[in-house]
């Protein structure tokens, strides 16, 4: 086992006027092992969405359970339930294993090739042909290094523009020139995935004929981070609680203003202010030596909150955020972007300043932001620790 | 002469930074950016009264609407008579 962990990222748009997208994609998170199905049901809509749910869950269920995959294929030929127009069951599918952070195999069987980039360039991985149930499955076992970029998609997304923008959609080559673009710019799986799939839906001139999902799977190493908000409810534990913050391993970034003092204080250092406004409703950030990060609390908190939700949906604001220098945007590319295993040391201190009902920041919802928040981060595949003082 | 302003939650959310954009108009309109330094800190402790702001050690609780004020009444006669 080495220090690489998965980055997995996906997305999907729907077939236009579908209600239901006729994708599926599954991930398994295991202690050394990360387990993706994208699959693409035959048809639209329920239809489709049922035959890609049941593949895509057979196989994840399946497999994480240790079974072979010819079990699986078969199960799933089995289990499918047949179109009474097209008298077939049929769902195409990807799947991605990776384990111990080193070693990927690939089972795809009728979606679009996958896409690897290693280095910021193209891949070309070997491909072994196997026959399974009737089906030929393409199988790759491949050793992976830090930086490479996977990427899965179902059909909607080379076929986009099709009969509009181009007369045959985009070619495999085409979407390889223009990931590889973004390969070098440390953009994580779930914005490339957005990035892609924003290209395809302006391709569709806004309306997609057809269901097409992403999934983008980015191998990275472990990177910690800290994170102190709150004074201690105990005066006495300031120091405490400083000397365990800054004794952990990583970056570390101090919120509040009365934490950012009693931070200041415990590093014989000064906290430097500034009147910079990158973003009107953000409190400026400051500066303590030693500190790689001071912003204001609960305001910056609650507009990451906002932020992190919006990348598990739909991802829109990643453009606000990805590049701006305020307290709120520099704390998510900080926490989506680079970390992996963060550890929150809370200060459950009530300020008395804010248990005023004309303001809305009293400590209920400061808890509430916190606990939030690390269920956002835990839901993008980090490590969250939370330790309260 | 240093002003410092609080940026801290409390008085962003009462108006801080409307404060600190007018005190900066103004410093520049009365061409004083050499003679007024404007700084930010965080809470001051005051917070009930804010936006806070402090001028020669004693300190002032202003609104957006009363910058202007603050700045005719009480920054302009310090400058004259420096002590």
């Amino acid at each position: 086992m080495n220090n690489l962990c998965t980055d997995i990222g996906y997305n999907s748009l729907f077939k236009h006027d579908e209600e239901l997208c006729g994708d599926k994609v599954a991930v398994l998170n295991n202690e050394d092992s990360s387990l993706v199905v994208l699959a693409d049901g035959m048809g639209s809509g329920v239809k489709a969405n049922i035959l890609s749910t049941l593949t895509s869950k057979i196989i994840s269920t399946m497999l994480s359970q240790g079974m072979k995959l010819e079990d699986c294929v078969e199960t799933v030929a089995a289990t499918l339930p047949v179109c009474s127009v097209r008298k077939a069951a049929y769902s195409t599918f990807t799947i991605i294993r990776i384990s111990d952070g080193e070693n990927a195999e690939f089972f795809q069987y009728d979606n679009p090739d996958i896409i690897m980039l290693r280095n910021g360039e193209n891949l070309d991985y070997p491909k072994e042909l196997l026959e399974i149930g009737g089906k030929n499955i393409y199988r790759t076992k491949i050793k992976v290094c830090e930086g490479d970029i996977i990427i899965a998609m179902s059909d909607g997304v080379p076929h986009a523009g099709i009969g509009m923008s181009m007369n045959f959609g985009w070619s495999r080559e085409n979407i390889i020139e223009f990931m590889t673009g973004f390969a070098h710019v440390g953009f994580t799986a779930k914005t490339l995935t957005t990035i892609l799939l924003d290209e395809c839906y302006g391709l569709y001139g806004g309306e997609p004929g057809d269901d097409a999902t992403v999934c983008t799977i980015k191998i990275r190493s472990r990177v910690p981070m800290n994170l102190v908000i709150g004074p201690p409810s105990n005066r006495d534990d300031c120091s405490k609680m400083m000397s365990l913050f800054f004794s952990k391993q990583g970056k570390h970034i101090v919120c509040g203003g009365t934490t950012s003092s009693i931070a200041a204080d415990y590093l014989g250092k000064k906290v430097v202010t500034s009147l910079d406004f990158p973003d009107p409703d953000i409190p400026p950030i400051s500066h303590i030596d030693g500190v790689d990060l001071v912003t204001e609390g609960v305001i910056t908190f609650s507009k990451v909150l906002k932020y992190a939700e919006d990348y598990l949906a739909d991802n829109e604001s990643y453009k606000n955020w990805i590049t701006k220098k305020d307290g709120a945007s520099l704390i998510s590319q900080l926490l989506f972007e680079e970390a992996t295993d963060i550890n929150f040391f809370v200060g459950r201190a009530v300020n008395p300043a804010h248990q005023n009902p004309n303001l809305p920041i009293n400590f209920n919802i400061k808890m509430r932001l916190v606990d939030n928040l690390s269920e956002c981060l835990k839901n993008m595949g980090k490590r969250i620790k939370v330790i309260y003082f | 002469m240093k002003i410092t302003i609080c940026i801290g939650s409390s008085c962003h959310l009462k108006g801080s930074r409307q404060v600190v954009e007018k005190l900066q108009e103004l410093v520049k309109k009365n061409n004083l950016t050499d003679k007024i330094d404007l700084a930010a800190a965080f809470c001051m402790g005051n917070c009930q009264n804010g936006v806070c702001v402090t001028m020669n050690e004693k300190m002032y609780s202003l609104s957006p609407e009363t910058t202007e004020d603050f700045f005719n009444n009480d920054v302009l006669p310090s400058l004259v008579a420096p002590f």
